[in-house]
This record gives C-alpha cells, structure tokens and sequence, in this order.
C-alpha cells in the first residue's frame, strides 16, 4: 500500500514538473522590445489622428473664408453698378 | 507522506498562477495582430492627411488670391466717388461715431432729450453734412446714413411733440415780447417765467428784448424756472439796473 502511494506521489510530482516546464516553454508572448514597438504604434497613430482632426478644421475654416470673401466679391460687384446708377442721376 | 503531499500543492499552485499569467498576457498572435491592424491605420491616416495639406495648400492660395480682388475690387469702388481706402475707413468711423450718438440719444427719456435738444440739432447738421461727401453713394456708407437719418427723424418727432412752438407777431399788432408772450394763456399764463423762453432759443435770441416778428420760438415745458434760467435772469436784471441812467 506504502509503495502505491509513493509511487501515486512520484507520478504526480513528476507529471506537475513536467507540465509546469511544458508550460513555460510552450507560452509565446511578445518581448520586451515588441511590446514597446507596439506602445510606440498606438502613440504614433493617435498623434496622426489628433493631426488629421486638426488639418480637417483648417480647411472647413479656410472653406468659410473663401466662401464669405467669394459672396463680398459679389457683392461688390453688385455695390459699383448700384454707385455708377447713383452718379448718373 | 505529508512533506511529499506539502510539495504537490504547493508545485499545483504554481502551475495555476503560471496558467492564468500566460491567460492574461498577450500571445505573440495577438501582438502581431495588433501590429498589422495599426500598421493599417498609420498607412490610413497619413494618406488621409497627405490629401488634407495638399487640399488647405490650394485652399491657402485661392484665398490669397481672393483676398487681393476683393482688395482690388474696393479700391476701385472707392475710386469711382474719387475716394481712397482711408478715406472709406475714416468716413465709416464718422458714421459709426454718428450712429452711436444717435443711440445715445435714442435711449433718454423724452424730458432729457428736450433738454438736450441742441444736441439733435448738431446731430441732424452733422448726418447732413456727411450726404454731401460723395462717399455716401457707396451702399454700405448709404444705407448706415439712411439708418442714422431714421433715427434722427424719430428723435426731431419726439422733440416736435413735446415741444410747443410759437410764431412772434408784430409789436403793433400782437405786442409781443417774451414778457408778453409767456403772460399769454395759452402758453405759461404767468410773465415772469419769460426767461424759460429766452433760454430755450438761445441760438435764435441773443437779447431777450430783441425778438423779429415771424420768429418760430420753441416754449419748453414747466411751470417753474429752472436754476440755469433764474441765473441768466438775475445776469439780465442786473445788467438792465447797471445801463440805468443815474437821474
């Protein structure tokens, strides 16, 4: 009986060893310098996105101030004949 | 046999947390699927920005040049009523002091702009005067004059109806001096506030004995003389008790 528990006991040490080891050689996660390459990513990309947020702002204002100075264009236009008219009466 | 079963827990404990460790942590998959997944997303985005300068560039420029027509386009406006640029900003600036007396104006109470009826009248000259610079053709200075003129109008409507006036008739006739004509019922019923009616045409009766038949005279209101009006009033008697000849 003594024996068959030893030898349970054995077995089971031997086989928890053995997976621990299996474990910690089958795991692949990314090292150090991946893992800092993909931090550098995510930075990089989030600085992009605030930059194209910022450019796309830029142009909708440069958009509306064409868009103003286009109608005051008109407009001008429109005020010197109204002023020739004036002056010929 | 208890030192033997102390080692199995203790090598199953640790076989557990280095099972949830490798659980928690990122698999080489995932990192590389992290990678590809921003790697796009760079590529994305510095497309979407290369488009974006080259677009606010275009932008910039037609901007530009908008700007100089539309510069271009004024000056020779201004040009058409003989005026340069400044000349434009310095008359809109006239306007707008204008405007804002007007405003000024427009807020006080009907007693106070009687008060200040002088005022409107310098306002009215002065919104006159500037119809007479041919600036005033250009429609925006035009229309910011035509604005002032409303409410110089209004303010004169406001002046006309709380303001009595009174037409001077001859002496032989009507008998009138400002003595008279503020003894008259119909306006004060009481001579001695004739100076009211001197100091509200000071810039038509320099001597309150001297006034021409046909004169329009404004008669303020009140039936009490102000301190201002009993002031001019005792200077005028004490003047006439000087120029007495001595007997």
């Amino acid at each position: 009986m003594r024996q068959r528990i030893r030898t349970v006991t054995s077995t089971s040490v031997a086989l928890l060893v053995m997976g621990s080891f299996l474990l910690a050689g089958c795991s692949s996660s990314p090292d150090e310098e991946q893992l800092t390459q993909l931090s550098d990513l995510k930075a990089e990309v989030d600085a992009l996105g605030k930059e194209v947020s910022a450019s796309a702002a830029k142009k909708a204002e440069l958009d509306k101030q064409i868009a103003d100075l286009t109608a005051k264009l008109q407009k001008a236009g429109v005020d010197m004949n109204t002023i020739k008219q004036r002056l010929a009466k | 046999m208890r030192t033997v079963l102390t080692v199995v827990v203790i090598l199953a404990a640790l076989l557990a947390g280095q099972v949830a460790v490798a659980q928690e942590e990122m698999t080489k998959e995932q990192w590389q699927q992290e990678m590809s997944k921003l790697t796009s997303q760079q590529e994305s985005l510095k497309a979407q920005l290369k488009t974006l300068q080259d677009e606010i560039t275009a932008r910039e420029g037609e901007l530009s040049k908008l700007t100089g027509d539309y510069d271009r386009a004024m000056s020779e406006m201004y040009a058409l009523v003989g005026a340069s640029p400044e000349q434009a900003a310095a008359y809109r600036s006239e306007i707008e002091a204008l405007k804002s007396k007007a405003d000024e104006l427009s807020r006080l109470s009907d007693a106070d702009l009687v008060a200040r009826t002088g005022e409107v009248e310098e306002l009215a000259a002065k919104t006159n005067a500037m119809w007479e610079n041919k600036l005033s053709l250009v429609p925006e200075f035009w229309d910011g004059l035509t604005a002032v003129n409303e409410q110089v109008k209004s303010l004169q409507n406001v002046l006309a109806s709380q303001v009595k006036t009174y037409t001077v008739g001859t002496w032989s006739k009507d008998r009138d001096c400002l003595w008279n004509i503020a003894k008259k019922p119909t306006i004060y019923d009481n001579a001695w506030l004739w100076p009211k009616i001197w100091q509200g045409n000071r810039d038509q009766i320099t001597d309150p004995d001297v006034i021409e038949p046909g004169q329009k005279l404004r008669i303020p209101q009140g039936n009490m003389l102000t301190d201002e009006e009993k002031s001019a009033a005792r200077k005028y008697y004490s003047k006439k008790v000087t120029a007495a000849p001595v007997e």
